[in-house]
């Protein structure tokens, strides 16, 4: 039981970085980026590239990873969301762009094996894959009977801090104040002088990154990397945490996170089956029906 | 291209090859109508593929089991998508916009993985097989089906209901302080919506021989809601025109490949660029110009836009 | 696809030459195609889930279809295979089935990839009277029951490729003779065909074995951390854990599962046979075991010309799909050898390469191939064992009884 609990801290801590990035944008540009699943997909495909095909230390294909997803947020921004906004559209054509960039993400790298035109990005098609053993160090415990591993403590540390680093910006920064502004009240913000363009591109940038992130942590933790691993295995989880924690709520996000790991594992323990994928979507509808701000809404009112 | 070349220069050989195709279009398309009425009413519901499933496995499940005739297996189906519809509405219409659509997502997931994916009687993993399939012969009632429930919609549309529905998408508020029993109206639309996906549910397993958990997925709803929302939710005619264009489309751009799915996400992200109140709306088609060229007629295309 | 074509080996030459001979018998091949072309079509998954598995059929066939070509054709015919990506969807491959039988020339087709496919495409294909031959799945009510639950068996639907129930029970039996094995754990994906066909396979055959079932954990495709099933599983301490399972999930399992401690064995079905899950799974791989198809380093005469020809043509050592897809255009390439085409009656073509399939007797890298009276392929049972390096090693070749 204890060996669940620590799993569950650790795929919820998963959960949480990736809602984190899917619950700023929107909470800052109320809309829903599907995208950005196919970023988490493209964090990990990217640093396994750089690591695999092209012989580069991890850290430093993490880092550079990270950062091209964040451009992927402004690519994002630009293509699929900012035409939209000049065009005055609802809120929910922007989940029909942001669709059609996921299709194309996926579709690039399902399609890409050696002698094609993506071969440098991806060779292995709609394969599953995993870094060369030794690129990462991966020391494992075995402590009481429990098993602990290297790799998902040290990211356990790194989503916390980071987290909490995001806390911090948007809470005591410039730049947090201008993005709460804006968050608030977008008509508001423009009158203050407020260049909202630039807040949402740079919100799309810390999301997009947080999110590429999240996904190359899920791909060294978990030994899978492959075009779906965002679309199948989060996406719908991470839309799960947001209403969870409160849309557009970041300490929601953390906590709800955290918490859809628990109900999914203890489900699991306590049904065995595939119940557990049910439960967590039976809790999500009952949430909303019963408190539609998310759980922790009445504390975490203010918006981000 | 050989696709339209057939379609103009042998259209009897285009239908006898592409039967299939287009029974799924009218599927596609009686579903995209579903999203629609609700949508209609100002609900954005992901349910539909939930109410599908009710629908399909009622059908398979009667036919396999009780001496009833098709046309029963299918009403069934249809009424208990129907009733499930109110079940679900109940609790859940009194959340707007995007809340609503998260419900609905849970509804359905928790309905796949948790109901049918556990139920024996639903061949859980397995899927179950029709009996009854008869996929040339599904089509039939496909065509049949089709233009009667978009001529009923769109009559819905111009009646009282229909611009109570209108009035309640615009503002709530204002409609509730005209008298305008906004709960009722609204669950009568999701019920509508939840009758119709069931009972395309239950036309569909007859052409396809099988139903299995996999296809009523949230991937499933989320189609259902490009098809609306590409093809324009002003009237009726929108949805099915973004049935038949995304539904096509993969057989149109089979030569592209295997990057198809890229030449799909362009084509998506376009049209909803170019045309965010979807194909079929006011304001003209062509709307690819530069940011100063203002036309008088733009600015009814954005009134049409903003709901 | 930038690479050139190799030249045919002369082995194949003298393979095609050789069956050719020894099954035309009263027709032989006095009945010429010369300058005609046989359409055929193929239904694989080239994008989306079960792309993992259709390009490598593709691989296969395009690759025997290039060899019989380049040798002179079936009778001087010229083969034309048409392939149509089915986006691994269930509607898309029945309307591609459809489009390719009636608006194309197509005597045959091959596919699909995914049994959950099959389960629409070959009723379809069965109302037309089209024979279709079935070259990667595995799963159950493929042949001869594609119409289940009704009786009839379906004439038209053949299979190449090595079912479950034969490759799962061969394996755990060889596993049992040799280590004994007390108990055991289920752990199946129960929400797509192909994987929880598996796990039914495996309740029924454990008992037989004396293995105790100590759990099944089901579970989602979808899961994204398989450490809470599999510290279920490993908490029961089973002597084997049993994975059936598609993609990544094997091998998520196996390295899951190793670094939890456990120490036992690992036995599962087709899922396990790609290079790529041995490659995933590396070091926790090692020593799993599973029925297979086809071995690449099996010592059947043809298998050594497919192998060197594929590395030729494609950069690397063909797998069990691309062999499997392979031998599907050798078996309708020798059914139309001897099945009279007129080239004008494309019905009756299509019942004439249907019978001649019932008696196709060949040597393919599967081995001498024939079909059992119900379609289905009667083969050696390659029961192989991941080297913990991306490869595999032969335990040993089970004759089917």
């Amino acid at each position: 039981m204890t060996q669940q609990i620590l799993n569950a801290i650790f795929i919820g801590s998963i959960y949480a970085l990736f809602a984190v990035g899917y619950t700023l944008v929107f909470g800052v540009l109320d809309v829903l980026n599907l995208a950005h699943s196919a970023v988490f997909m493209l964090g990990a495909v990217i640093t396994y590239s750089l690591v695999a095909l092209h012989g580069l230390p991890f850290i430093l294909a993490a880092v550079i990873a990270v950062l091209v997803c964040g451009l992927l947020g402004l690519l994002i921004e630009h293509v699929a969301l900012r035409p939209l906004r000049r065009r005055n559209a609802p809120p929910i054509s922007a989940l029909i762009s942001t669709i059609g960039l996921a299709l194309i993400f996926v579709a690039i790298v399902e399609q890409a094996t050696p002698g094609t035109l993506f071969s440098w990005l991806w060779q292995d098609g709609a394969n599953s894959v995993r870094f060369p053993t030794g690129a990462v160090p991966n020391p494992t415990y075995h402590v009481a009977g429990l098993t602990i591993e290297g790799t998902k403590l040290g990211i356990l540390v790194t989503s916390i801090v980071l987290m909490l680093v995001l806390g911090y910006v948007i809470r005591f920064t410039q730049v947090g104040r201008a993005l709460r502004a804006v968050a608030e009240n977008r008509r508001a913000a423009i009158l203050l002088g407020i260049n909202v363009n630039r807040i949402f591109a740079s919100t799309l940038f810390v999301s997009s990154a947080l999110g590429g992130l999240a996904g190359l942590l899920f791909g060294l933790a978990l030994s899978d990397i492959s075009p779906y691993i965002g679309r199948d295995q989060v996406e719908l989880k991470g839309l799960a945490v947001i209403v969870l924690g409160g849309m557009g709520s970041i300490p929601g996000a953390v906590l709800g996170g955290y918490l859809l790991g628990l109900v999914e594992v203890l489900a699991f323990v306590r049904f065995g089956s595939n119940v557990e994928a049910g439960v967590a979507f039976a809790a999500l509808f009952l949430v909303l029906v019963i408190r539609p701000q998310g759980l922790f809404g009445a504390r975490l009112r203010e918006r981000l | 291209m050989d696709f339209f070349i057939q379609l103009f220069t042998d259209p009897v050989g285009f239908y006898n090859s592409h039967e299939l195709l287009i029974a799924q279009i009218g599927i596609n398309a009686i579903l995209a109508i579903s999203l629609f009425v609700t949508f209609y009413s100002g609900q954005l519901t992901l349910a539909n593929a939930g109410f599908m499933a009710v629908g399909a496995y009622t059908t398979v499940i009667m036919s396999l089991y009780l001496p009833t005739p098709l046309p029963v297996d299918i009403l069934a189906g249809t009424l208990l998508a129907g009733l499930v519809g109110l079940l679900v509405g109940l609790p859940v219409l009194r959340l707007r916009g995007i809340f609503l659509a998260i419900a609905t997502i849970g509804f359905v997931e928790a309905l796949r993985l948790g109901v049918i994916l556990n139920l024996p009687i639903t061949g859980e993993g397995q899927g179950l097989k029709n009996p009854s399939a008869d996929p040339l012969g599904g089509i039939v009632p496909i065509l049949v089906s089709l233009p009667i429930v978009a001529y009923i919609v769109w009559r819905l549309t111009r009646t009282k209901l229909g611009h109570a529905w209108s009035a309640i998408r615009e503002d709530e508020l204002a409609a509730s302080s005209n008298g305008i029993n906004v709960p009722i109206y609204k669950m009568i639309a999701f019920i509508i919506g939840a009758v119709l996906a069931g009972y395309a549910g239950a036309l569909e397993t007859h052409i396809n021989f099988f139903v299995d958990p996999t296809e009523y997925s949230v991937t499933r709803a989320i189609q259902i809601l490009t098809f609306a929302v590409a093809g324009g939710t002003t009237n009726v005619l929108g949805p099915i025109v973004g049935a038949l264009f995304l539904t096509s489309l993969p057989e149109i751009i089979r030569q592209a490949s295997s990057y198809r799915d890229v030449v799909n996400g362009v084509i998506l992200i376009l049209v909803i660029i170019f045309r965010p109140q979807g194909i079929v709306a006011r304001g003209g088609f062509a709307v690819i110009r530069p940011r100063w060229w203002r036309t008088p007629w733009r600015s009814r295309g954005r009134a049409a836009s903003a709901h | 696809m930038n690479t050139r074509l190799p030249g045919i080996t002369v082995a194949m030459a003298l393979v095609l030459a050789a069956c050719g001979s020894a099954t035309t018998g009263g027709t032989n091949s006095s009945s010429s195609y010369q300058g005609k072309t046989i359409h055929l079509g193929a239904i694989l998954s080239l994008t989306g889930a079960g792309g993992v598995y259709g390009p490598s059929s593709q691989k296969g066939a395009d690759l025997a279809v290039a060899t019989i070509n380049k040798s002179g054709g079936v009778n001087g015919a010229q083969l034309a295979l048409d392939t149509q990506d089915d986006a691994s969807d269930k509607a898309q491959s029945a309307q591609v089935a459809q489009r390719l039988i009636q608006s194309g020339q197509v005597l045959a087709l091959l596919g699909p990839t995914l049994s959950n496919s099959a389960v629409a495409v070959h009723p379809l294909a069965e109302s037309f009277k089209v024979p279709i031959l079935a070259v990667s799945t595995t799963g159950i009510h493929i042949v001869p029951d594609c119409n289940y639950p009704k009786p009839d068996p379906c004439k038209y639907v053949f299979r190449d490729s090595l079912g479950e129930e034969s490759a799962i029970p061969a394996n755990i039996k060889t596993y049992s003779t040799k280590a004994h094995p007390k108990t055991g754990v289920l752990m199946v994906a129960n929400d797509d065909k192909f994987s929880s066909d598996g796990g039914i396979i495996v309740q029924r055959t454990v008992s037989q074995y004396g293995i105790q079932l100590l759990d099944t954990v089901a579970f989602s495709k979808t899961t994204a951390d398989f450490a809470t099933p599999v510290t279920r599983a490993v908490q029961k301490k089973p002597d084997v854990i049993f994975i059936t399972s598609l993609g990544g999930i094997p091998a998520k399992i196996m390295i899951e599962a190793r670094k939890q401690g456990f120490t036992g064995q690992f036995l599962g079905g087709n899922g396990f046979n790609t290079a790529v899950v041995s490659k995933q799974a590396g070091a926790a791989g090692n020593g799993a075991e599973s029925g297979s198809g086809w071995y690449l380093h099996n010592t059947f005469p043809s298998n050594a010309s497919f192998v060197s020809d594929y590395k030729a043509k494609y950069g690397s050592d063909p797998d069990q799909f691309a062999a499997q897809g392979y031998t599907g255009i050798l078996i309708l390439a020798d059914a139309a050898k001897r099945a009279n085409l007129t080239f004008s009656d494309v019905a009756g073509d299509r019942t004439r390469i249907r019978a001649a399939m019932e008696s196709v007797n060949i040597q393919t890298p599967l081995g001498p191939f024939q079909f059992t009276s119900t379609h289905d392929v009667k083969q050696t049972i390659w029961i192989i064992q991941m080297d913990g390096s991306g490869g595999f090693n032969l335990v040993i070749s089970v004759n089917q009884s």
